[in-house]
Formats: structure tokens, C-alpha cells, sequence
């Protein structure tokens, strides 16, 4: 019979192989990439020395940097966003919702099973140049010029917004839900108000949740590249368009890579500092 | 030790038999085709499905001439692939493409003897050209009473109606177009002339397209876009929905490229290939070609058949002077096509 | 839940748990969001009946016949079921390995525990398509057929940092004297688990699978590096979409799956209720 410690094995091996198969394998493959010297055609079996030339070139583009910079900060604005916005959303979930929060849960997401790309084209019907809202308006007679609604860079910050506030909220939910009612009763109990309780007892409990949802939305969206390129018009690039770009159309692994890696880079010591600067590990134990 | 030899010999013998059964096989009846999204639809092979019903087609996808070319040398084992002009020598040069033998393809004498050259090497016939259309500048009527020149794409009068195609070997040649620059043979000077004048023009750009029939068809339809770097798909198209449209003939002269297949050098379905090219290149496949997706076929008869006038109107059938100030794609050199997509990069993080 | 039920208590008795009912709209807040995510949908829904090929006004009449088309087109449904099929497998490999994850992470102490968490939420950080060049690679250099089971294994992998934080975050700060407490009993480790921290976490597995699910369902990037010969639905969408006339058509089918999945969620969640 298995206790605690014969049991870790069992837990970390399966991630672990997976993980090392399919993930770090593959990465692996990425980062060789990234020292490749040649640009284009890259067939794995041809002999090559390994060199920084990718990288060099990218570091030497201040576009791509301030690109990058860019694409950060607007992740962060995104992800701080979408968390906050998601906190209230997660509270109706885990507190009021009761029983039909499953129910409640299931609704938000399955709209994400029909395509985005569709689902961006609907939303380009209504606030596009020619779409209703601005038809609307200008019938009205309220504007002259069609309002730009989409096609630049605000319309992508709302627009990952948008998208992200049904996911942050599951870490929250998933994390309010250890929040025992007697927990909030005596703090009830001891004279705390509806506000207090929200500020010392559930925001507290739950701030695990919230930080899990903010990596999570974070993270990916220094990388996004589909939501800029289907309404950020000319000047609604992110950095991860450049990477897509080279991976696709352009035809540049090397390269390509190269930036992948700068940018993971860049991310993970970001999300180290800050794991650090909270303090993550007393909140995990 | 008797006990233990016989087991060896047993397997020797049986891996020596298995070996000779795989060697007579007869070739696998199975075709794999690198394709561009899209052409998967059966009605890009519908004469070699009716004649093959038993023979299963699967495709492996590329999303660019790039990628294709990234993924057969990666060692695809893809069997006939496909891709646009410009890119030939490349396959030539690593040997990743085997000489179709056109004395077996039935509908080769339909193909004209320009397209025919186009798909050779050093007079070695690897490539089969299939389909083929123009770029030039797709401009609204109503808004725009003529475009003469490329140079309609800078124009500042348009600005917040442009709409560019995301590719930056295209921008380098409009911007060759425009200034009469070799093509073959662009200078530093002249790249870094044309990034300039490229990160000038995206103030007038709504959006880069990269999707003909999700992006700009829509933008055209609705007004939004006065005036694109297009190919005829979205001309037809606007065209069949009665938006007053038209396709420039610029003093430059428009763009044209070539669609090709070419049979993989590893491949061990040599005829079948040959039998899938043939088929691609009769008269119902080539039809669809031209009514669905709106391209040319390198099938002249059925070229020659199309009565539809807004298709006749894209492709400029009546007219053959567009044809002859008509420039074609050159190869570009893997240099040039490095420093060209570098140069897009850059403008487009600017 | 029973200090509602004690009204005589001197409490006040709804708002005892959580901030005031009146003066913050939380359910209208979650209604205006669930709009917003179907809006779209509503309008799929209303040009999947418009005659013409062009997603605009004025609608042009009512028809069935992109519908019919649907049915009529074996490939569409094929597709569709090759990516239900792809993202409940994703899925489940994916909340499987992420549970591991977080229980490993939260209820020991080992060397490489932070490397452990790190990896299973690295992929977050490297683009889909990324990934997908990269496993296309490995896969081409061991010489591996590329298929519907290669995508499911790169959508688990994709998915794995979503389920992991969804239940980290669950499984965080929950009291390991449960666990104990049944070990006490006489339990074995994985028995404590499986019939004492999983059924609390229900919620949480449901929220981690689906989102999943999702992500999976929907994904192209990844998905046109690994497929074989099936097409899963969204590769077989962007590739129609590159012709002219197909869009309704798939705009209906699009809807009917939206339509499926609430359907089957529907279901599986009257079936979850049964169960308690």
C-alpha cells in the first residue's frame, strides 16, 4: 500500500515524461535553431556551426525591441484587465451562483467553441467602418466620419480582454472555492462589514487564484498574434506577429526562433521577479 | 547450441523473406500532396478521383512558398507538391525534385508553350504549370475614377482606404515597378529606399491582408478600401456582388505568377504521380479552378471556353496587350529573399 | 449555508456571507458579460439563414440551404468530429497531468519541484505555432506519420499550463489534514486522493477540462504542423475560407457546433447534479 512518498513518483513521473517528450524536446529543437547561421532553407541533416548571428540581428533592430517592449507592456495592462474584471465575475460564480455554477461556468466557455475567426468577422460587422454601429451613428447624423472602432491598437487591448475575462475568472473561482462560509461567519461575527469581509477574508484567500489568472493571461499575450492581425490593422502589430511571420510566410526558422527564444527570455525572468517579489512560495505552502 | 542456431537461421530466413515479399510489392497505392490550404477540396482532383476512386489522396499543408519548400526539405514525404513561381531553382538546386516524364501525361498539348518553359530547368521539364493569375491594383470606382501606376498604392490622397498584401518580397517589387528598378538585382541602396518608403505609407493603410476572401474581399464590399494590391479572386468576386470595381492596367505593367507541381525526388509512387499530375490537368479539375477560385488554368482549351464575361473581364482574355507588358515573376535568389522579408519585418514593427 | 436558515439568530442574515446583495450588481455584471460572448454567435446565427455570400445588411431573405449543405458535405462533419474527438482527449490528458502536477507541487517538498511547476507552465510562453514547427520537426526527424493522435498529443501540451493553474489554484491552501485524516483511517495515498481531495475539486476538473476543450477545439496554429490526413474542424475552415462562396456554409456549421456543445454541456451537467 502506497503512502505519501512512494506515491511521488506516480505523480511527478507521468508529467514529467510527457512533458520531456513533446515539450522540451521540442524546444530544444527550437533553441539548436535559434544558432543556425543560415538564414531560409534549413534542412536538419546539413552540418552547421552553431553561432549567435540570429540573435545579434535581432538585438540590432531597435524596432523588433521596442516591438517587443510594447507587446509586454501591453500583456501586462491586458492581463491586469482582465483579472480585475474577471474578480467580480468569479465572486457571482463561487458565492452567489451556488448550485448552478457549474451550469453558469459551462455557458461562458462554450461560446469558445465556435470559431474566433468567425466570431471576429460578426464583431467586424458591427463596429467596422462600414458596420452597424457606425451606420447607426452616422444615419443619426451623430458623426461625419466613421469612428475607428477596430483596426488599431485599442481595439486589440479590449479585444484580448474581451477573450480573457471568461478564463481569468477560473482560477479565481477555483480558488474562492476553498473559502469556507464559517470562515466569513466569524468574521461576521467579529464586526466586519460586507466590504471588510471582501478586503481581509476573500481577496486574501483568493489571491493565489487571482495571481494564477493574471500569469495566465500574461504570459501568452506577449506572444498573441492572431487578435492583432485580424483587427489591429497597420499599427496593431505585436511582437508575436513578427515570430508567426518568420515561422509562416517569411520562411525563416532560424530567426524565428531566434526572436521565440528572446522573448521567452524576457518573459521568464519577468514572471521569476515577480513570483519572487510576491513571494510565491509561502502562498503555495 | 543446435537448439540456438536453428532459431537464428529461422530468423534469418524470415526477415530475409519479409524482405524480398516488401521488395515485390507493387508501388503503394496511396498519393501525398504538400498543398496550400484549400486545395484539398476534391474538386482540385475530380478527374483523377473518377478515375482512381480506389486511391486515397492526403495532403500535408504549407502556408507559404517558404514553408513549403522549409517542409520538403525537413523530408516531407509528400509525393507531388505545390508551389508559385520564383521558386524553382531552389528545388532544382537540392535535388528534391524528379524530371516528369510528359511523353506519359495525356493533356500536356493543352498547355502553351510559355507556361510549358516556365516549369523548366536547364531545358529539363520538373515543374507542371497549373494555375496562374495576375497582381495588380483593385480600386473602387466610385471613389477612384483611374489608377494608372502602381505608385496608386503610396498615394496620400487615399489615405485610411489603402489596403497592402502582407508579403514584403511583393512590396520590393511594386516599389521595382514604380521605380524602375532590376528586379533581379535590387541594391542595398534601393531596399533601404523602398523600407522608407514603405514605413511611410502605413499611415495611409488601414490593414495588411493576408487572407484574400476573409480580409479583403469584405473591406472592398463594404467600402472601406478604395484601393489594393489584389488578385483577381476579389475582382471576380466584388464584381458578381455589384461593386463598382475595376482592375488596373498599369504603365508598369501587372504582376503575373505561375502555380506548379513537381514530383519529390524521394518518392516511391513515380507513375501514380505522374497519373495525379495528368488528372490536375484536365478539362473538369481545370474548369473548377477558374469558377471557384477564380485563377487561370495552364489548360488552354478550357481557357478558351470561358464565356462568363466578368471571369473574361479578370483575366484579361479579350485583351492581349495586357499580356505583353505583363511582368512574371523571376526567381529571386534565397539572399534576396532573406534581406526582402527582413526588410517587411521591419516595416511593419515600426 | 445555515447561517441563512437562523434568521432569529440577531444576524443579519443575507449578507452574511459575501458583500451586499443590493448594492453591487454581480449577476448583471455576469449577464452583460455572457451577451457580450454570444452576440457574435446571435449574429452567426441570423446570416446562417441569409441567402447571400456576404457577411452584411440588409439580410436578403431566409434559406435552409447552407444547412443542407452542411449535411450534404461529409468532409465538414468529419472534421467536426475529428476535433471533438482530438480536444476530449487533449483534454483529459491534459487535466490528468495537471492535477499530477499540482498535487505534487502543493503536498511535497523535492528537489525540482519549481522546475516541475516552471515546465508544465512553459508552454505558455512559446507560441502556438512555435511549438508546432518545432514537434513537426522532431516528428519528420523520427520519422513519425503525422495524424489527428499527434495533434491531440501537441494540444495537451498547450493546454497543460491552463488545467495546472486552474488546479493549483484549487488545491492551494486546502487543508492536507483530509488527507491525513483518511490515511489515519487506513487508507493508502492514492485512495486518500482519489475518494477525498478529487470530489472536492469537482468544480475545478470541470473548469480545467473545459478550458481545455477549448482551446484545443478551436486551434490552428499548431494543428496545420500535425495533421495528417483528417482535418480537424478549424484547419478545414481556414483552408475553405481561402475561397470565395464557402462562408455560409461554414458560418452554419459553426453554429450548429455552438448549438452541440451547449447542448452536451447542458446534459453533462443535469448528469453531475443527479450524481450529488
Amino acid at each position: 500500500m502506497l503512502g505519501r512518498r512512494g506515491t511521488l513518483p506516480f505523480l511527478v513521473g507521468p508529467p514529467l515524461l510527457w512533458l520531456a517528450a513533446l515539450f522540451v524536446a521540442p524546444l530544444f529543437l527550437i533553441v539548436l535553431f535559434s544558432l543556425r547561421p543560415e538564414s531560409g532553407m534549413v534542412a536538419p541533416g546539413r552540418p552547421w556551426d552553431p553561432s549567435l548571428v540570429q540573435y545579434i540581428q535581432v538585438l540590432k533592430t531597435p524596432s523588433f525591441l521596442r516591438l517587443l517592449g510594447t507587446s509586454t507592456l501591453i500583456a501586462l495592462g491586458v492581463a491586469a484587465m482582465a483579472t480585475l474584471l474577471a474578480y467580480p465575475l468569479a465572486y457571482f460564480l463561487a458565492f452567489r451562483a451556488r448550485a448552478r455554477a457549474t451550469l453558469y461556468l459551462t455557458l461562458l466557455l462554450v461560446p469558445f467553441a465556435a470559431s474566433y475567426l468567425l466570431r471576429i468577422m460578426s464583431w467586424k460587422l458591427m463596429l467596422g467602418p462600414a458596420g452597424v454601429i457606425n451606420s447607426l451613428l452616422s444615419s443619426a447624423g451623430l458623426i461625419s466620419e466613421p469612428l475607428d472602432l477596430i483596426f488599431t491598437r485599442p481595439a486589440v487591448v479590449v479585444t484580448l480582454v474581451y477573450v480573457w475575462i471568461p478564463f481569468a475568472a477560473l482560477p479565481i473561482l477555483a480558488a474562492m472555492q476553498r473559502i469556507q462560509p464559517s470562515q466569513l461567519e466569524a468574521a461576521a461575527d467579529l464586526g466586519a462589514g460586507p466590504w471588510a469581509r471582501l478586503w481581509r477574508v476573500t481577496v486574501p484567500l483568493s489571491l493565489p487564484g487571482a495571481l494564477a489568472a493574471f500569469f495566465m493571461v500574461f504570459i501568452p499575450t506577449v506572444g498573441e498574434y492572431v487578435t492583432p492581425t485580424l483587427i489591429g490593422g497597420t499599427g496593431g502589430i505585436m511582437y508575436g506577429n513578427l515570430i508567426s511571420d518568420f515561422f509562416g510566410r517569411g520562411g525563416n526558422w532560424p530567426f524565428g526562433a531566434a526572436l521565440a527564444m528572446l522573448m521567452l527570455l524576457l518573459t521568464v525572468v519577468l514572471v521569476v521577479a515577480a513570483a519572487r517579489a510576491v513571494n510565491l512560495r509561502r502562498l503555495i505552502s | 547450441m543446435p537448439v540456438h542456431f536453428s532459431r537464428r537461421a529461422f530468423a534469418l530466413l524470415a526477415g530475409v523473406s519479409l524482405a524480398l515479399a516488401a521488395c515485390t510489392q507493387a508501388e503503394p497505392q496511396e498519393i501525398l500532396v504538400m498543398e496550400w490550404d484549400g486545395y484539398q477540396d476534391p474538386a482540385f482532383f475530380a478527374d483523377f478521383q473518377t478515375a482512381n476512386p480506389n486511391v486515397p489522396v492526403t495532403f500535408e499543408y504549407g502556408v507559404s512558398d517558404a514553408d513549403i519548400l522549409g517542409k520538403m526539405e525537413a523530408g516531407s514525404q509528400a509525393d507531388v507538391f505545390h508551389f508559385y513561381s520564383g521558386w524553382q531553382q531552389f528545388y532544382v538546386d537540392q535535388g528534391l525534385v524528379r524530371e516528369i516524364d510528359t511523353t506519359k501525361l495525356t493533356n500536356w498539348d493543352k498547355v502553351p508553350d510559355s507556361f510549358k518553359e516556365q516549369g523548366q530547368i536547364d531545358g529539363k521539364q520538373y515543374f507542371l504549370p497549373w494555375d496562374w493569375g495576375f497582381s495588380s491594383i483593385l480600386y473602387n470606382t466610385d471613389e477612384i475614377p483611374e489608377v494608372t501606376s502602381w505608385d496608386a498604392l503610396l498615394n496620400p490622397d487615399y489615405a485610411g482606404h489603402v489596403s497592402m498584401w502582407n508579403d514584403g518580397p511583393a512590396a520590393v517589387t511594386v516599389a521595382a515597378y514604380i521605380h524602375g528598378w532590376d528586379e533581379t538585382a535590387i541594391t542595398d541602396e534601393q531596399l533601404a529606399q523602398a523600407e522608407a518608403e514603405w514605413i511611410a505609407q502605413k499611415p495611409l493603410n488601414t490593414f495588411y491582408w493576408s487572407s484574400e476572401y476573409t480580409d479583403l474581399c469584405p473591406g472592398i464590399m463594404d467600402g472601406t478600401i478604395w484601393v489594393a494590391y489584389a488578385w483577381p479572386g476579389c475582382y471576380a468576386t466584388a464584381l458578381y456582388e455589384g461593386t463598382p470595381v475595376a482592375y488596373a492596367n498599369p504603365v508598369e505593367g501587372r504582376n503575373s505568377w505561375i502555380g506548379f507541381y513537381g514530383i519529390s525526388a524521394d518518392t516511391d509512387s513515380y507513375e501514380l504521380a505522374l497519373a495525379f499530375l495528368d488528372a490536375k490537368l484536365a478539362d473538369v479539375t481545370m474548369a473548377n479552378v477558374v469558377n471557384l477560385f477564380y485563377y487561370g488554368a495552364a489548360n488552354q482549351d478550357v481557357m478558351d471556353a470561358i464565356e462568363d464575361p466578368i471571369l473574361i473581364e479578370a483575366f484579361g482574355i479579350d485583351d492581349p496587350a495586357i499580356l505583353e507588358t505583363t511582368n512574371f515573376t523571376p526567381p529571386v535568389t534565397d539572399a534576396q529573399r532573406t534581406a526582402w522579408t527582413a526588410m517587411w519585418a521591419r516595416v511593419q514593427a515600426e | 449555508m445555515t447561517s441563512l436558515a437562523r434568521p432569529g439568530a440577531g444576524r443579519r442574515p443575507s449578507s452574511a456571507i459575501g458583500v451586499g446583495r443590493t448594492r453591487v450588481p454581480l449577476r448583471g455584471f455576469y449577464l452583460t458579460i455572457l451577451i457580450l460572448l454570444y452576440l457574435p454567435i446571435g449574429i452567426l446565427l441570423i446570416f446562417s439563414f441569409n441567402p447571400s455570400q456576404r457577411l452584411a445588411f440588409p439580410l436578403q431573405g431566409f434559406t435552409l440551404d447552407w444547412y443542407q449543405a452542411v449535411f450534404a458535405d461529409g468532409s465538414l462533419l468529419r472534421a467536426a468530429r475529428s476535433s471533438l474527438m482530438v480536444a476530449a482527449a487533449a483534454a483529459t490528458a491534459a487535466t490528468a497531468l495537471g492535477t499530477l502536477v499540482a498535487i505534487a507541487t502543493l503536498r511535497f517538498r523535492f528537489r525540482g519541484r519549481s522546475i516541475l511547476l516552471g515546465l508544465a507552465v512553459l508552454p505558455l510562453i512559446v507560441p502556438f505555432a512555435v511549438i508546432g514547427a518545432a514537434m513537426f520537426l522532431m516528428l519528420v526527424s523520427l520519422d513519425v506519420p503525422k495524424s489527428l493522435l499527434t495533434v491531440m498529443l501537441g494540444h495537451s501540451v498547450i493546454a497543460l499550463p491552463f488545467t495546472t493553474l486552474i488546479m493549483l489554484s484549487r488545491l492551494a491552501g486546502m487543508d492536507p489534514a483530509l488527507e491525513d485524516a483518511a490515511m489515519d483511517l487506513g487508507a493508502s495515498y492514492p485512495t486518500a486522493l482519489r475518494k477525498v481531495v478529487l470530489p472536492l475539486m469537482g468544480t475545478a476538473l470541470l473548469s480545467a477540462w473545459l478550458t481545455a476543450f477549448v482551446v484545443s477545439f478551436d486551434e490552428v496554429a499548431l494543428a496545420n504542423f500535425l495533421i495528417g490526413g483528417d482535418p480537424t474542424f478549424p484547419t478545414l475552415l481556414y483552408g475553405r475560407l481561402r475561397f470565395g462562396g464557402q462562408l455560409p456554409v461554414l458560418i452554419s456549421m459553426a453554429v450548429l457546433l455552438t448549438f452541440a456543445t451547449i447542448a452536451l454541456s447542458l446534459v453533462a451537467v443535469r448528469l453531475a447534479r443527479r450524481r450529488e
